[in-house]
């Protein structure tokens, strides 16, 4: 699904030229769900952005469904991204000034879907994660393991072939982080092709397969085991 | 995708209700003054619409030079230059007033204002419909009248009227028609009779320019060549008869003399909108005001579109996030300028809907104020309502929503957006523009007022308090100056009357009769004729510089002895006048007096030159006695008053009733519209300076509380209060220098422009200049000094530990 090869990103400034990434190679099938650890400015944040089509490559090859898009311009970037790509954000961003339905309906108007069909929409994905009784509520008045449920399903609506999430956890306490994961989890069951970056080895541990950068580089690539699932719940 | 859109506007506009109401306001109030503008520009323009013969139809007028435009003819061309050219269609001559006279018929007196004159064809060129007769045969014979709907009902109640005789100006007239004005027209006579073609016969080997002249021409582009013949006419006719009378050449003649008149021929299409001279009742339209009027609601409007860009930018920056995530799901670019293009289509459309409550309600002030009765009605305003709305909301909305979607997702959602500079310049700008703005106003206002006030309190070189003009109108078969001798005697019997005298001319009132003085080689002066009995000038307090008053105890003063003005003085160009002979209607008359320049058409018009002279010295002017003056005593003035109209109505005019002005309230009239201008000046300054001190609060708000962690931070470090407020303050300052500095060039050269009105005007002192500099900086320092120390008793705690 994701295939990248030689990819770099460099930041230049006057007198300093930064490499943020150096020649990363690599693959994310179908139904992956893969995380991204590292220390801050190992360069995760940047990848996730590229292949989310937020930013763009200083050189190298970025293959999104078998279609190459560093070069690409902003417009056709922009549809790419519309059409395939579900975010989930650490801080959630979700818009205050609107309620917790047209959050989620948001997508499916940029994406022309008719007015009956995003209604039923909206309401089928908010039974599924739990947030049914919430659509009329504005976001500040959720929690933040319900706001970040919001953005899942707002990244879910439109049926997005892969789902980028930037720390999901970040801003969450244990016990909203560990309903958020097992959400992911169960996405991933579902089919779904998840990329995330994180901090925390207990979420990476989620994962089938956990990537390990620094300095812009991939330093090893590790494959999870399940087993860890029973324990934490146990221990709830 | 709309109710999305609608949702979020909603909520913006809940949570920011005050800027969003201030701000709706002021455009509205811009808008209310556009479309104030609109309508009176309408209504002038709806002139004479209706008319179908207004295209073909053009005005000649006569510019005599020195800025001098008659707009009447000379019996003479018109008919010269049908016969001798191929240009015109047709012609028609008509009074270029209306009278106000009595119409008599069945033993009934009713006195009817606006009649008109004009020759046989003049419903060719003005096709009113026609209820009775036709309009082709109403003016053929002699002693016709035609009137309109109202009159005739008035007259005759629902009877045909025509061929029934009805009492004017003591000749018996035959009632041939009745018709409808189709639409507004520069003539709206209440009727029309054809008396004027026997002046025109009398005058038809006369040169004075008396009626006002109107042609059809065969082709609308020989224009310029009909100036070009008539000019030629005018020289044949008049210049070379005239040099052949006085043994001269026409180069000598034309030296003499002056240049010869120059036509000019106007078209009739939209004519009413010219300045000046203007030969049709009911008068010109204000163009000045218009514009001016325009000019202003513009700039208001401008100023609160300001207003509104810098609130949607600067509001922009706490909606960056929305436009982040939007834009990551999927909105194109095209989509987020368009959505903020409908908010503010949205808060326009309130704004004019406000704007229309306005108008609605303050109508009937404008309308007394304009003096017309303009509605909001009619498909062409709605449509320009439409392209109003249309104008305002791609200037105010177009700019915010494009800065908008430039918003780089990247950094929006890195979070440290909110701190940005973006569009702090054009923030500034703006501001030092709208400051710009509030200086021209200020600067306007105190000029305005100055000028107004210099007016009111000049010395207009007479006194008219207790002086009345009684209209006294001619009788048949009568002389008016003996009648106003008796009457003079009887008057003079009452008790409070203190001095009773006539002339034929009224001061204030805007007509006058001139005439060429001739004086050694001095080429001719164009005089105003001022004949009246003794003691007129006594009466109105006119002063003497040289010389002597005309009285009846010498018999010369009646025959030859005449007073001349200074500015007479200065024309013929001689130190020492009293006892010079000078040549004027054909004879030599002894100058025995200088007297006082006065203003005898009030502040709006140069002093002209005059000559005084007593109503026996020249017979003719006898016949222009319309009213009669007399002084009264300002103790129990009621009584006198009473006691006159008692007098009048039994031995002198028994039909018309007892009219009379007070000589004071004549020149009230000329000044109410620069009183009125200064007022609506007074006001929009007032609502100007509400929208930049808004707009200023609401970018000092914004900026100041962008700043709040900043200002924790100083404090947490020990900056004092004071310190604080002079660094927060200081920029504002300096933009409201520099918008000082940007405003008083256009305001000092438009308010020069508009000074140049008067001929008697005040000079642009520094005093509105310093005044409104002043009470800018003040201004201003109030409104950033409380915001100011509203923000420096922040919190700290809150801030350092949210961000």
């Amino acid at each position: 699904m994701i295939t990248i090869t030689k990819l770099s990103k460099v930041f230049r400034t006057e007198e300093l030229e930064t490499k943020a990434l150096s020649e990363i190679s690599l693959t994310i099938n179908q139904g992956d769900f893969v995380s991204i650890m590292g220390p801050s400015g190992s360069g995760k944040s940047t990848l996730l952005n590229i292949i989310g089509l937020l930013d763009s490559a200083s050189s190298g090859s970025y293959k999104l469904l078998d279609q190459e898009m560093v070069g690409l311009k902003e417009k056709s970037r922009a549809q790419a991204r519309k059409e395939n790509i579900g975010f989930i954000f650490q801080n959630f961003n979700l818009i205050d000034e609107l309620s917790v339905f047209d959050n989620i309906e948001l997508p499916l108007i940029y994406n022309n879907v008719p007015s009956a069909e995003r209604k039923s929409r909206v309401n089928e994905i908010a039974k599924i994660l739990g947030i049914a009784h919430r659509l009329k509520h504005f976001p500040q008045q959720l929690s933040g393991g319900q706001q970040q449920r919001v953005a899942v399903a707002r990244a879910l609506i439109n049926n997005p072939k892969i789902i980028l999430a930037d720390e999901p956890t970040g801003n969450l306490d244990s016990r909203n982080g560990n309903e958020v994961m097992e959400l992911l989890t169960d996405l991933h069951a579902g089919g779904s092709t998840i990329l995330m970056v994180t901090h925390s080895d207990y979420d990476a541990s989620f994962s089938q397969r956990t990537i390990l950068m620094k300095d812009g580089e991939i330093l090893s690539e590790k494959v999870n085991h399940r087993n860890v699932d029973v324990l934490v719940t146990a221990n709830n | 995708m709309l109710k999305n859109w609608i949702n979020i506007f909603i909520y913006q506009l809940k949570h920011n209700k005050l800027f969003n109401i201030l701000n709706i306001l002021g455009l509205s109030i811009g808008i209310a003054g556009l479309i104030f503008a609109t309508l009176y520009w309408n209504d002038e323009y709806s002139y004479d619409k209706w008319n179908p013969e207004k295209d073909k139809t053009f005005i000649v007028m006569n510019n005599v030079g020195k800025g001098n435009i008659f707009a009447t003819n000379s019996a003479i061309t018109a008919p010269l230059l049908k016969s001798s050219t191929p240009y015109v269609d047709n012609y028609c001559y008509f009074n270029d007033y209306y009278t106000k006279e009595t119409v008599q018929y069945d033993g009934k007196i009713e006195i009817i204002d606006k009649i008109f004159s004009a020759q046989k064809n003049f419903f060719s060129f003005f096709p009113f419909e026609f209820k009775y007769g036709n309009p082709k045969t109403v003016l053929q014979e002699p002693q016709s009248i035609v009137f309109s709907e109202e009159t005739a009902f008035h007259l005759f109640k629902n009877e045909n009227p025509v061929g029934k005789q009805v009492k004017y100006a003591d000749k018996m007239y035959v009632v041939r028609g009745v018709y409808r004005i189709p639409g507004k027209s520069v003539v709206m006579p209440s009727a029309v009779t054809n008396s004027i073609e026997e002046d025109l016969e009398k005058q038809k080997d006369h040169w004075g320019f008396n009626f006002g002249l109107v042609i059809k021409l065969n082709k609308k582009s020989d224009a310029p060549l009909v100036a070009k013949s008539l000019d030629e006419i005018f020289i044949e006719k008049n210049y070379k008869r005239q040099a052949r009378k006085e043994g001269m050449t026409l180069e000598l003649f034309i030296k003499t003399y002056g240049e010869p008149l120059k036509t000019i021929v106007i078209p009739f299409e939209n004519s009413r909108l010219i300045t000046g001279s203007y030969p049709f009742p009911e008068g010109t339209g204000n163009l000045q005001f218009l514009r001016i009027l325009m000019g202003l609601s513009i700039v208001i409007l401008l100023l609160s579109i300001v207003n509104y860009i810098n609130l949607a930018t600067a509001n922009a920056i706490k909606r960056a996030k929305e436009v982040g995530v939007r834009k990551i799901i999927g909105a194109t670019k095209g989509q987020i300028v368009l959505q903020f293009v409908f908010e503010t289509a949205l808060t326009m459309l309130f704004a004019l809907l406000l704007a229309l409550v306005i108008v609605e309600v303050s109508l009937p002030f404008y309308n007394q104020f304009l003096n017309k009765e303009l509605v909001i009605a009619g498909s062409q305003f709605y449509l320009q309502l439409v392209v109003i709305f249309i104008l305002v909301v791609i200037v105010s909305g177009v700019f915010p929503a494009v800065y908008i979607s430039n918003f780089e997702v990247l950094n929006v959602l890195k979070g440290n957006f909110s701190h940005s500079k973006s569009g702090l310049w054009l923030r500034n700008s703006m501001l030092i523009l709208q400051f710009s703005i509030a200086v021209f106003f200020i600067i306007g206002s105190i000029v305005v007022y100055q000028q107004v006030q210099f007016m009111v309190e000049k010395d207009l070189g007479f006194n008219g308090s207790q002086i009345m003009n009684i209209t006294f109108r001619a009788q048949k078969d009568k002389e008016q100056f003996k009648r106003y001798q008796t009457i003079k005697e009887e008057i003079n019997k009452i008790e409070g009357v203190e001095a009773v005298s006539a002339g034929a001319f009224a001061i204030g009132e805007n007509w006058s009769s001139r005439g060429g003085l001739h004086y050694k080689n001095i080429p001719e002066v164009l005089i105003q004729q001022l004949g009246s009995d003794f003691g007129m000038l006594e009466m109105l307090g006119v002063k003497l510089v040289k010389g002597r008053f005309l009285t009846e105890k010498l018999a010369s003063d009646t025959i030859s002895n005449v007073l001349l003005n200074e500015v007479a003085v200065e024309k013929i160009n001689e130190k020492n006048p009293l006892d010079k002979i000078i040549d004027w209607q054909g004879g030599k008359y002894k100058v025995v007096g200088i007297v006082k320049d006065f203003h005898y058409y009030g502040l709006d018009y140069e002093i002209s030159p005059m000559i005084f002279f007593h109503i026996n010295t020249q017979k003719w002017t006898q016949g222009n006695i319309e009213s009669i003056s007399v002084k009264i005593s300002p103790k129990n003035m009621q009584q006198t008053i009473s006691e006159l109209k008692a007098y009048w109505s039994k031995k002198v005019d028994s039909e018309y009733p007892f009219e009379y002005n007070f000589l004071d309230k004549n020149f009230a009239r000329t000044y109410r519209k620069y009183e009125d201008q200064r007022n609506l000046f007074a006001l929009l300054n007032i609502v100007v300076i509400l929208i930049a001190v808004f707009g200023l609060f609401a970018l000092a708000s914004f900026s100041m509380e962008r700043r709040l962690k900043e200002i924790a931070i100083r404090k947490t470090l020990g900056a004092e209060t004071n310190i604080l407020l002079k660094e927060l303050s200081k920029q504002y300052v300096i933009f409201c220098i520099l918008g000082f500095f940007i405003g008083i060039v256009p305001a000092y050269l438009l308010l020069q422009k508009w000074l140049k009105n008067f001929p008697f005007r005040i000079d642009i002192t520094l005093l509105p200049f310093f005044l409104a500099f002043v009470s800018l900086l003040f201004l201003t320092l109030t409104i950033v000094l409380v915001k100011a120390y509203q923000v420096t008793k922040v919190d700290v705690l809150k801030y350092l530990k949210y961000e």
